[in-house]
């Protein structure tokens, strides 16, 4: 049986007169990785704060391990790892002591501490810069250590929060591969990113933020199934008239035909062959036509088609 | 746990270039400054304790022609040598032309001090007649019924009174000193800008690290204190430096035990330290914080005689409660009054008010930096 690490039930949160989370509702089962996809300024951290307690909230309740999680929930805190969005480290500790002293809040034990610590440099390879101080360390580097010092002390659940913002894809890969194996050796993710490319990599289950609102969950299938898009194709057209545009609709299962600069987008809602039908009508009136593409839908078609605004901006 | 955060603090504060540059080097170079601008004046100060010669200016008999008569006879060293002058002018003239330090003038009933330059001779005028006026009703109701007996009576007065001091020490410490006790304190005030750094770092709503810090289960007020105890620890030994460097490095003496002295500047460090508390349980903004602090530290250390030694005598004369309330001239009073009088009650008046003050602005910070999670970050 999956059980609920994380109940977040009808959570409004406001600054001052701006609405940041507008009822939100979500539940975060064990060994699950939870990706929150939400374009910038949708809630994602303002939730997770709600979350972590470091943020008064107007209404909603929050448990986390079936428990009330309140500021002052020692025992709760204590299982739970957190990566902020921004990097959050000392500037005058090496990478070796900033592991040591975020981890040493958990973990009194120093024989357990010093194994924790090796293993969180391990794991995020900061072996060669643990007497670095975070200065000197790069961008991709430095949200490493970020990451380091979030997990070292092995949490139950850990929450990242945008954690490959201005990464270099090499250490982006390292960190959701990092991220992947923590999730093996049992700890449950929360995950939140404007990328969508990386949540569908990367999570098991996705919820969909928009203005604060939980407005849609499942998993990458099931969210892509529920789509009218099953199909988009592109196509590089010098000359496009009213006239093409209507005929290209009469075609079965396309349902929508718009032109952007040079290129026509046509979206399907299923069907088969539909490339060749369309192909073949350009061939038989004889119009010449450029490149074609034809995309499957992706999380971007999902928001787009809920939200009807792009994801990424 | 305690120790954990306690050490890291330290660890991590010894380490900021900012800190160490204006919470150290500055006031060890201010000094060294100050040092190069009238070191030597203090050295070679003329104002070794001596008889003061005072005018007064007398209209009608008043029990405080007692009191010079007998601070001016009946020991080997007296206190006052008093000149009586017709008028003004002239008691003006004998001071101008340096036969005087100042004059006592009577104008009906009440009794008022001119005095020339300021210093210890002044204070030491100045509180002869502030001892007579709160003792007045008393030598009053003795000069009417027993007048025999009033020369009795301001022995018993004098005998408490530390404005004798001098006169046990047989020296004052230079009025120069005065920028020094001054310094040390702005430097004291410093440290409520490392406070606020200290304070940062583990409140949520004013950094991210302090967003980390909050979410780790450690209690707030372990981590309130140890942050606290580390920085009073820090501003302690800066502090402590100052002084030896001062004493021993510039040569330049404090006039007591120095273990005295450094007690002072260690409650006066701890002011400091909580006095940045409040500000950082006050504002949140890093930018403001630091303002705050700077803006507090200068000008409280510029009216404790930063700048200009006199001031704080000026305002003790005019206004004295700013001196009361001003921290920096609490802990600059402290030293002078330890300097050249001991432990006396002015001394343990200030030492008190850096003591009350530190404990009152820590209870109200810690009760508004209880709370553990914030309406807005
Ligand atoms: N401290 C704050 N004060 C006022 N508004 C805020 C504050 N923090 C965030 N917001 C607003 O709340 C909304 C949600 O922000 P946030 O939770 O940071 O979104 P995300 O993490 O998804 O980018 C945004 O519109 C943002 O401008
Ligand atoms: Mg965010």
């Amino acid at each position: 049986m999956e059980s609920e690490i994380v109940k977040i039930d009808q959570l409004v949160k406001r600054y001052r007169e701006k609405l940041a989370v507008d009822h939100f509702s979500m539940e975060v089962r064990q060994g699950e990785i939870l990706g929150l996809l939400g374009p910038n300024g949708s809630g994602k951290t303002t939730t997770i704060n709600c979350l972590l307690s470091l943020l008064k909230y107007d209404k909603g309740n929050i448990t986390v391990f079936g428990k009330a999680m309140r500021p002052d929930a020692y025992d709760l805190k204590g299982q739970i790892g957190v990566v902020p969005q921004n990097v959050a480290v000392i500037h005058t500790l090496t990478v070796a002591e900033n592991i040591d002293f975020f981890c040493g809040l958990y973990i009194r034990d120093k024989k357990k501490r010093k194994q924790c610590v090796e293993e969180a440099i391990e794991m995020t390879g900061l072996g060669e810069y643990r007497k670095y101080y975070p200065k000197k360390l790069s961008g991709g580097l430095l949200r490493r250590l970020n990451i380091a010092c979030g997990i070292a002390h092995r949490p139950k659940l850990i929450i990242f929060d945008e954690p490959t913002v201005a990464v270099d894809p090499q250490s982006r890969n390292a960190i959701l591969e990092g991220i992947r194996e923590m999730n093996r050796q049992g700890a449950t993710i929360i995950y939140t990113s404007h990328y969508m490319e990386e949540v569908e990599e990367l999570c098991s289950r996705i919820i969909i933020m928009d203005r604060g609102r939980n407005v849609a969950e499942g998993t990458t299938a099931q969210l892509k199934a529920s789509l009218k898009n099953r199909e988009t194709i592109r196509m590089d057209l010098v000359t496009c008239t009213d006239e093409i545009i209507r005929d290209l609709k009469e075609i079965n299962h396309v349902y929508e035909v718009k032109q952007e600069g040079e290129q026509l987008i046509i979206r399907c809602d299923g069907g088969t062959h539909n490339l060749l039908h369309i192909m073949g009508y350009f061939e038989e009136k004889n119009i010449p036509f450029g490149r074609v593409t034809t995309e499957l839908p992706t999380l971007n078609d999902v928001f787009l088609e809920i939200t009807g605004k792009e994801l990424r901006d | 746990m305690f120790c954990h955060i306690f050490l890291y603090r330290i660890k991590e504060l010894l380490r900021n270039p900012w800190h160490l540059a204006w919470n150290l080097i500055f006031p060890l170079g201010l000094a060294t400054a100050f040092f190069f601008g009238f070191g030597n004046l203090i050295k070679d100060d003329p104002e070794q304790f001596t008889t003061i010669p005072v005018g007064y200016v007398k209209e009608a008999d008043q029990p405080f022609d007692q009191v010079l008569t007998a601070l001016s006879k009946d020991r080997k060293d007296p206190i006052l040598k008093v000149s009586e002058y017709k008028d003004e002018e002239e008691a003006k003239k004998a001071l101008r032309d340096g036969d005087t330090k100042g004059y006592y003038i009577q104008k009906g009933e009440e009794i008022s001090v001119v005095v020339g330059r300021n210093g210890v001779t002044s204070t030491t005028l100045h509180q002869i007649l502030k001892e007579y006026e709160n003792q007045k009703r008393v030598l009053e109701t003795i000069g009417k019924k027993h007048p025999e007996k009033i020369a009795d009576a301001v022995k018993t007065m004098e005998k408490g009174q530390e404005f004798l001091r001098p006169h046990v020490f047989n020296k004052y410490t230079s009025v120069y000193m005065n920028y020094f006790y001054s310094l040390i304190a702005m430097a004291s005030l410093y440290g409520s800008w490392l406070a606020t750094t200290m304070l940062s770092g583990i409140s949520a709503n004013m950094s991210e690290r302090g967003k980390r810090f909050e979410s780790a289960p450690v209690y707030k007020m372990t981590s309130l204190f140890a942050g606290i105890l580390s920085t009073v620890l820090l501003q302690g030994i800066f502090n402590g430096i100052l002084v030896f460097y001062i004493q021993y490095g510039l040569h330049l003496s404090f006039g007591v035990p120095i273990w005295q002295v450094l007690m002072v500047t260690t409650v006066g460090g701890a002011m400091g330290i909580t006095i940045g508390v409040f500000i950082g349980a006050l504002v949140k903004k890093r930018g403001l914080q630091m303002a705050f602090s700077l803006a507090v530290s200068m000008v409280t250390s510029f009216l404790s005689g930063l700048m200009w030694g006199e001031i704080r005598q000026i305002i003790e004369s005019h206004i004295p409660v700013i001196n009361r309330i001003n921290p920096a001239a609490m802990l600059t009073g402290c030293l002078y009054n330890l300097g050249n009088y001991g432990l006396t009650k002015n001394f343990y008046r200030d030492l008190y008010s850096m003591v009350i003050l530190t404990v009152t602005l820590l209870l109200v910070s810690v009760a508004i930096l209880r709370r553990r999670n914030y309406d807005s970050l």
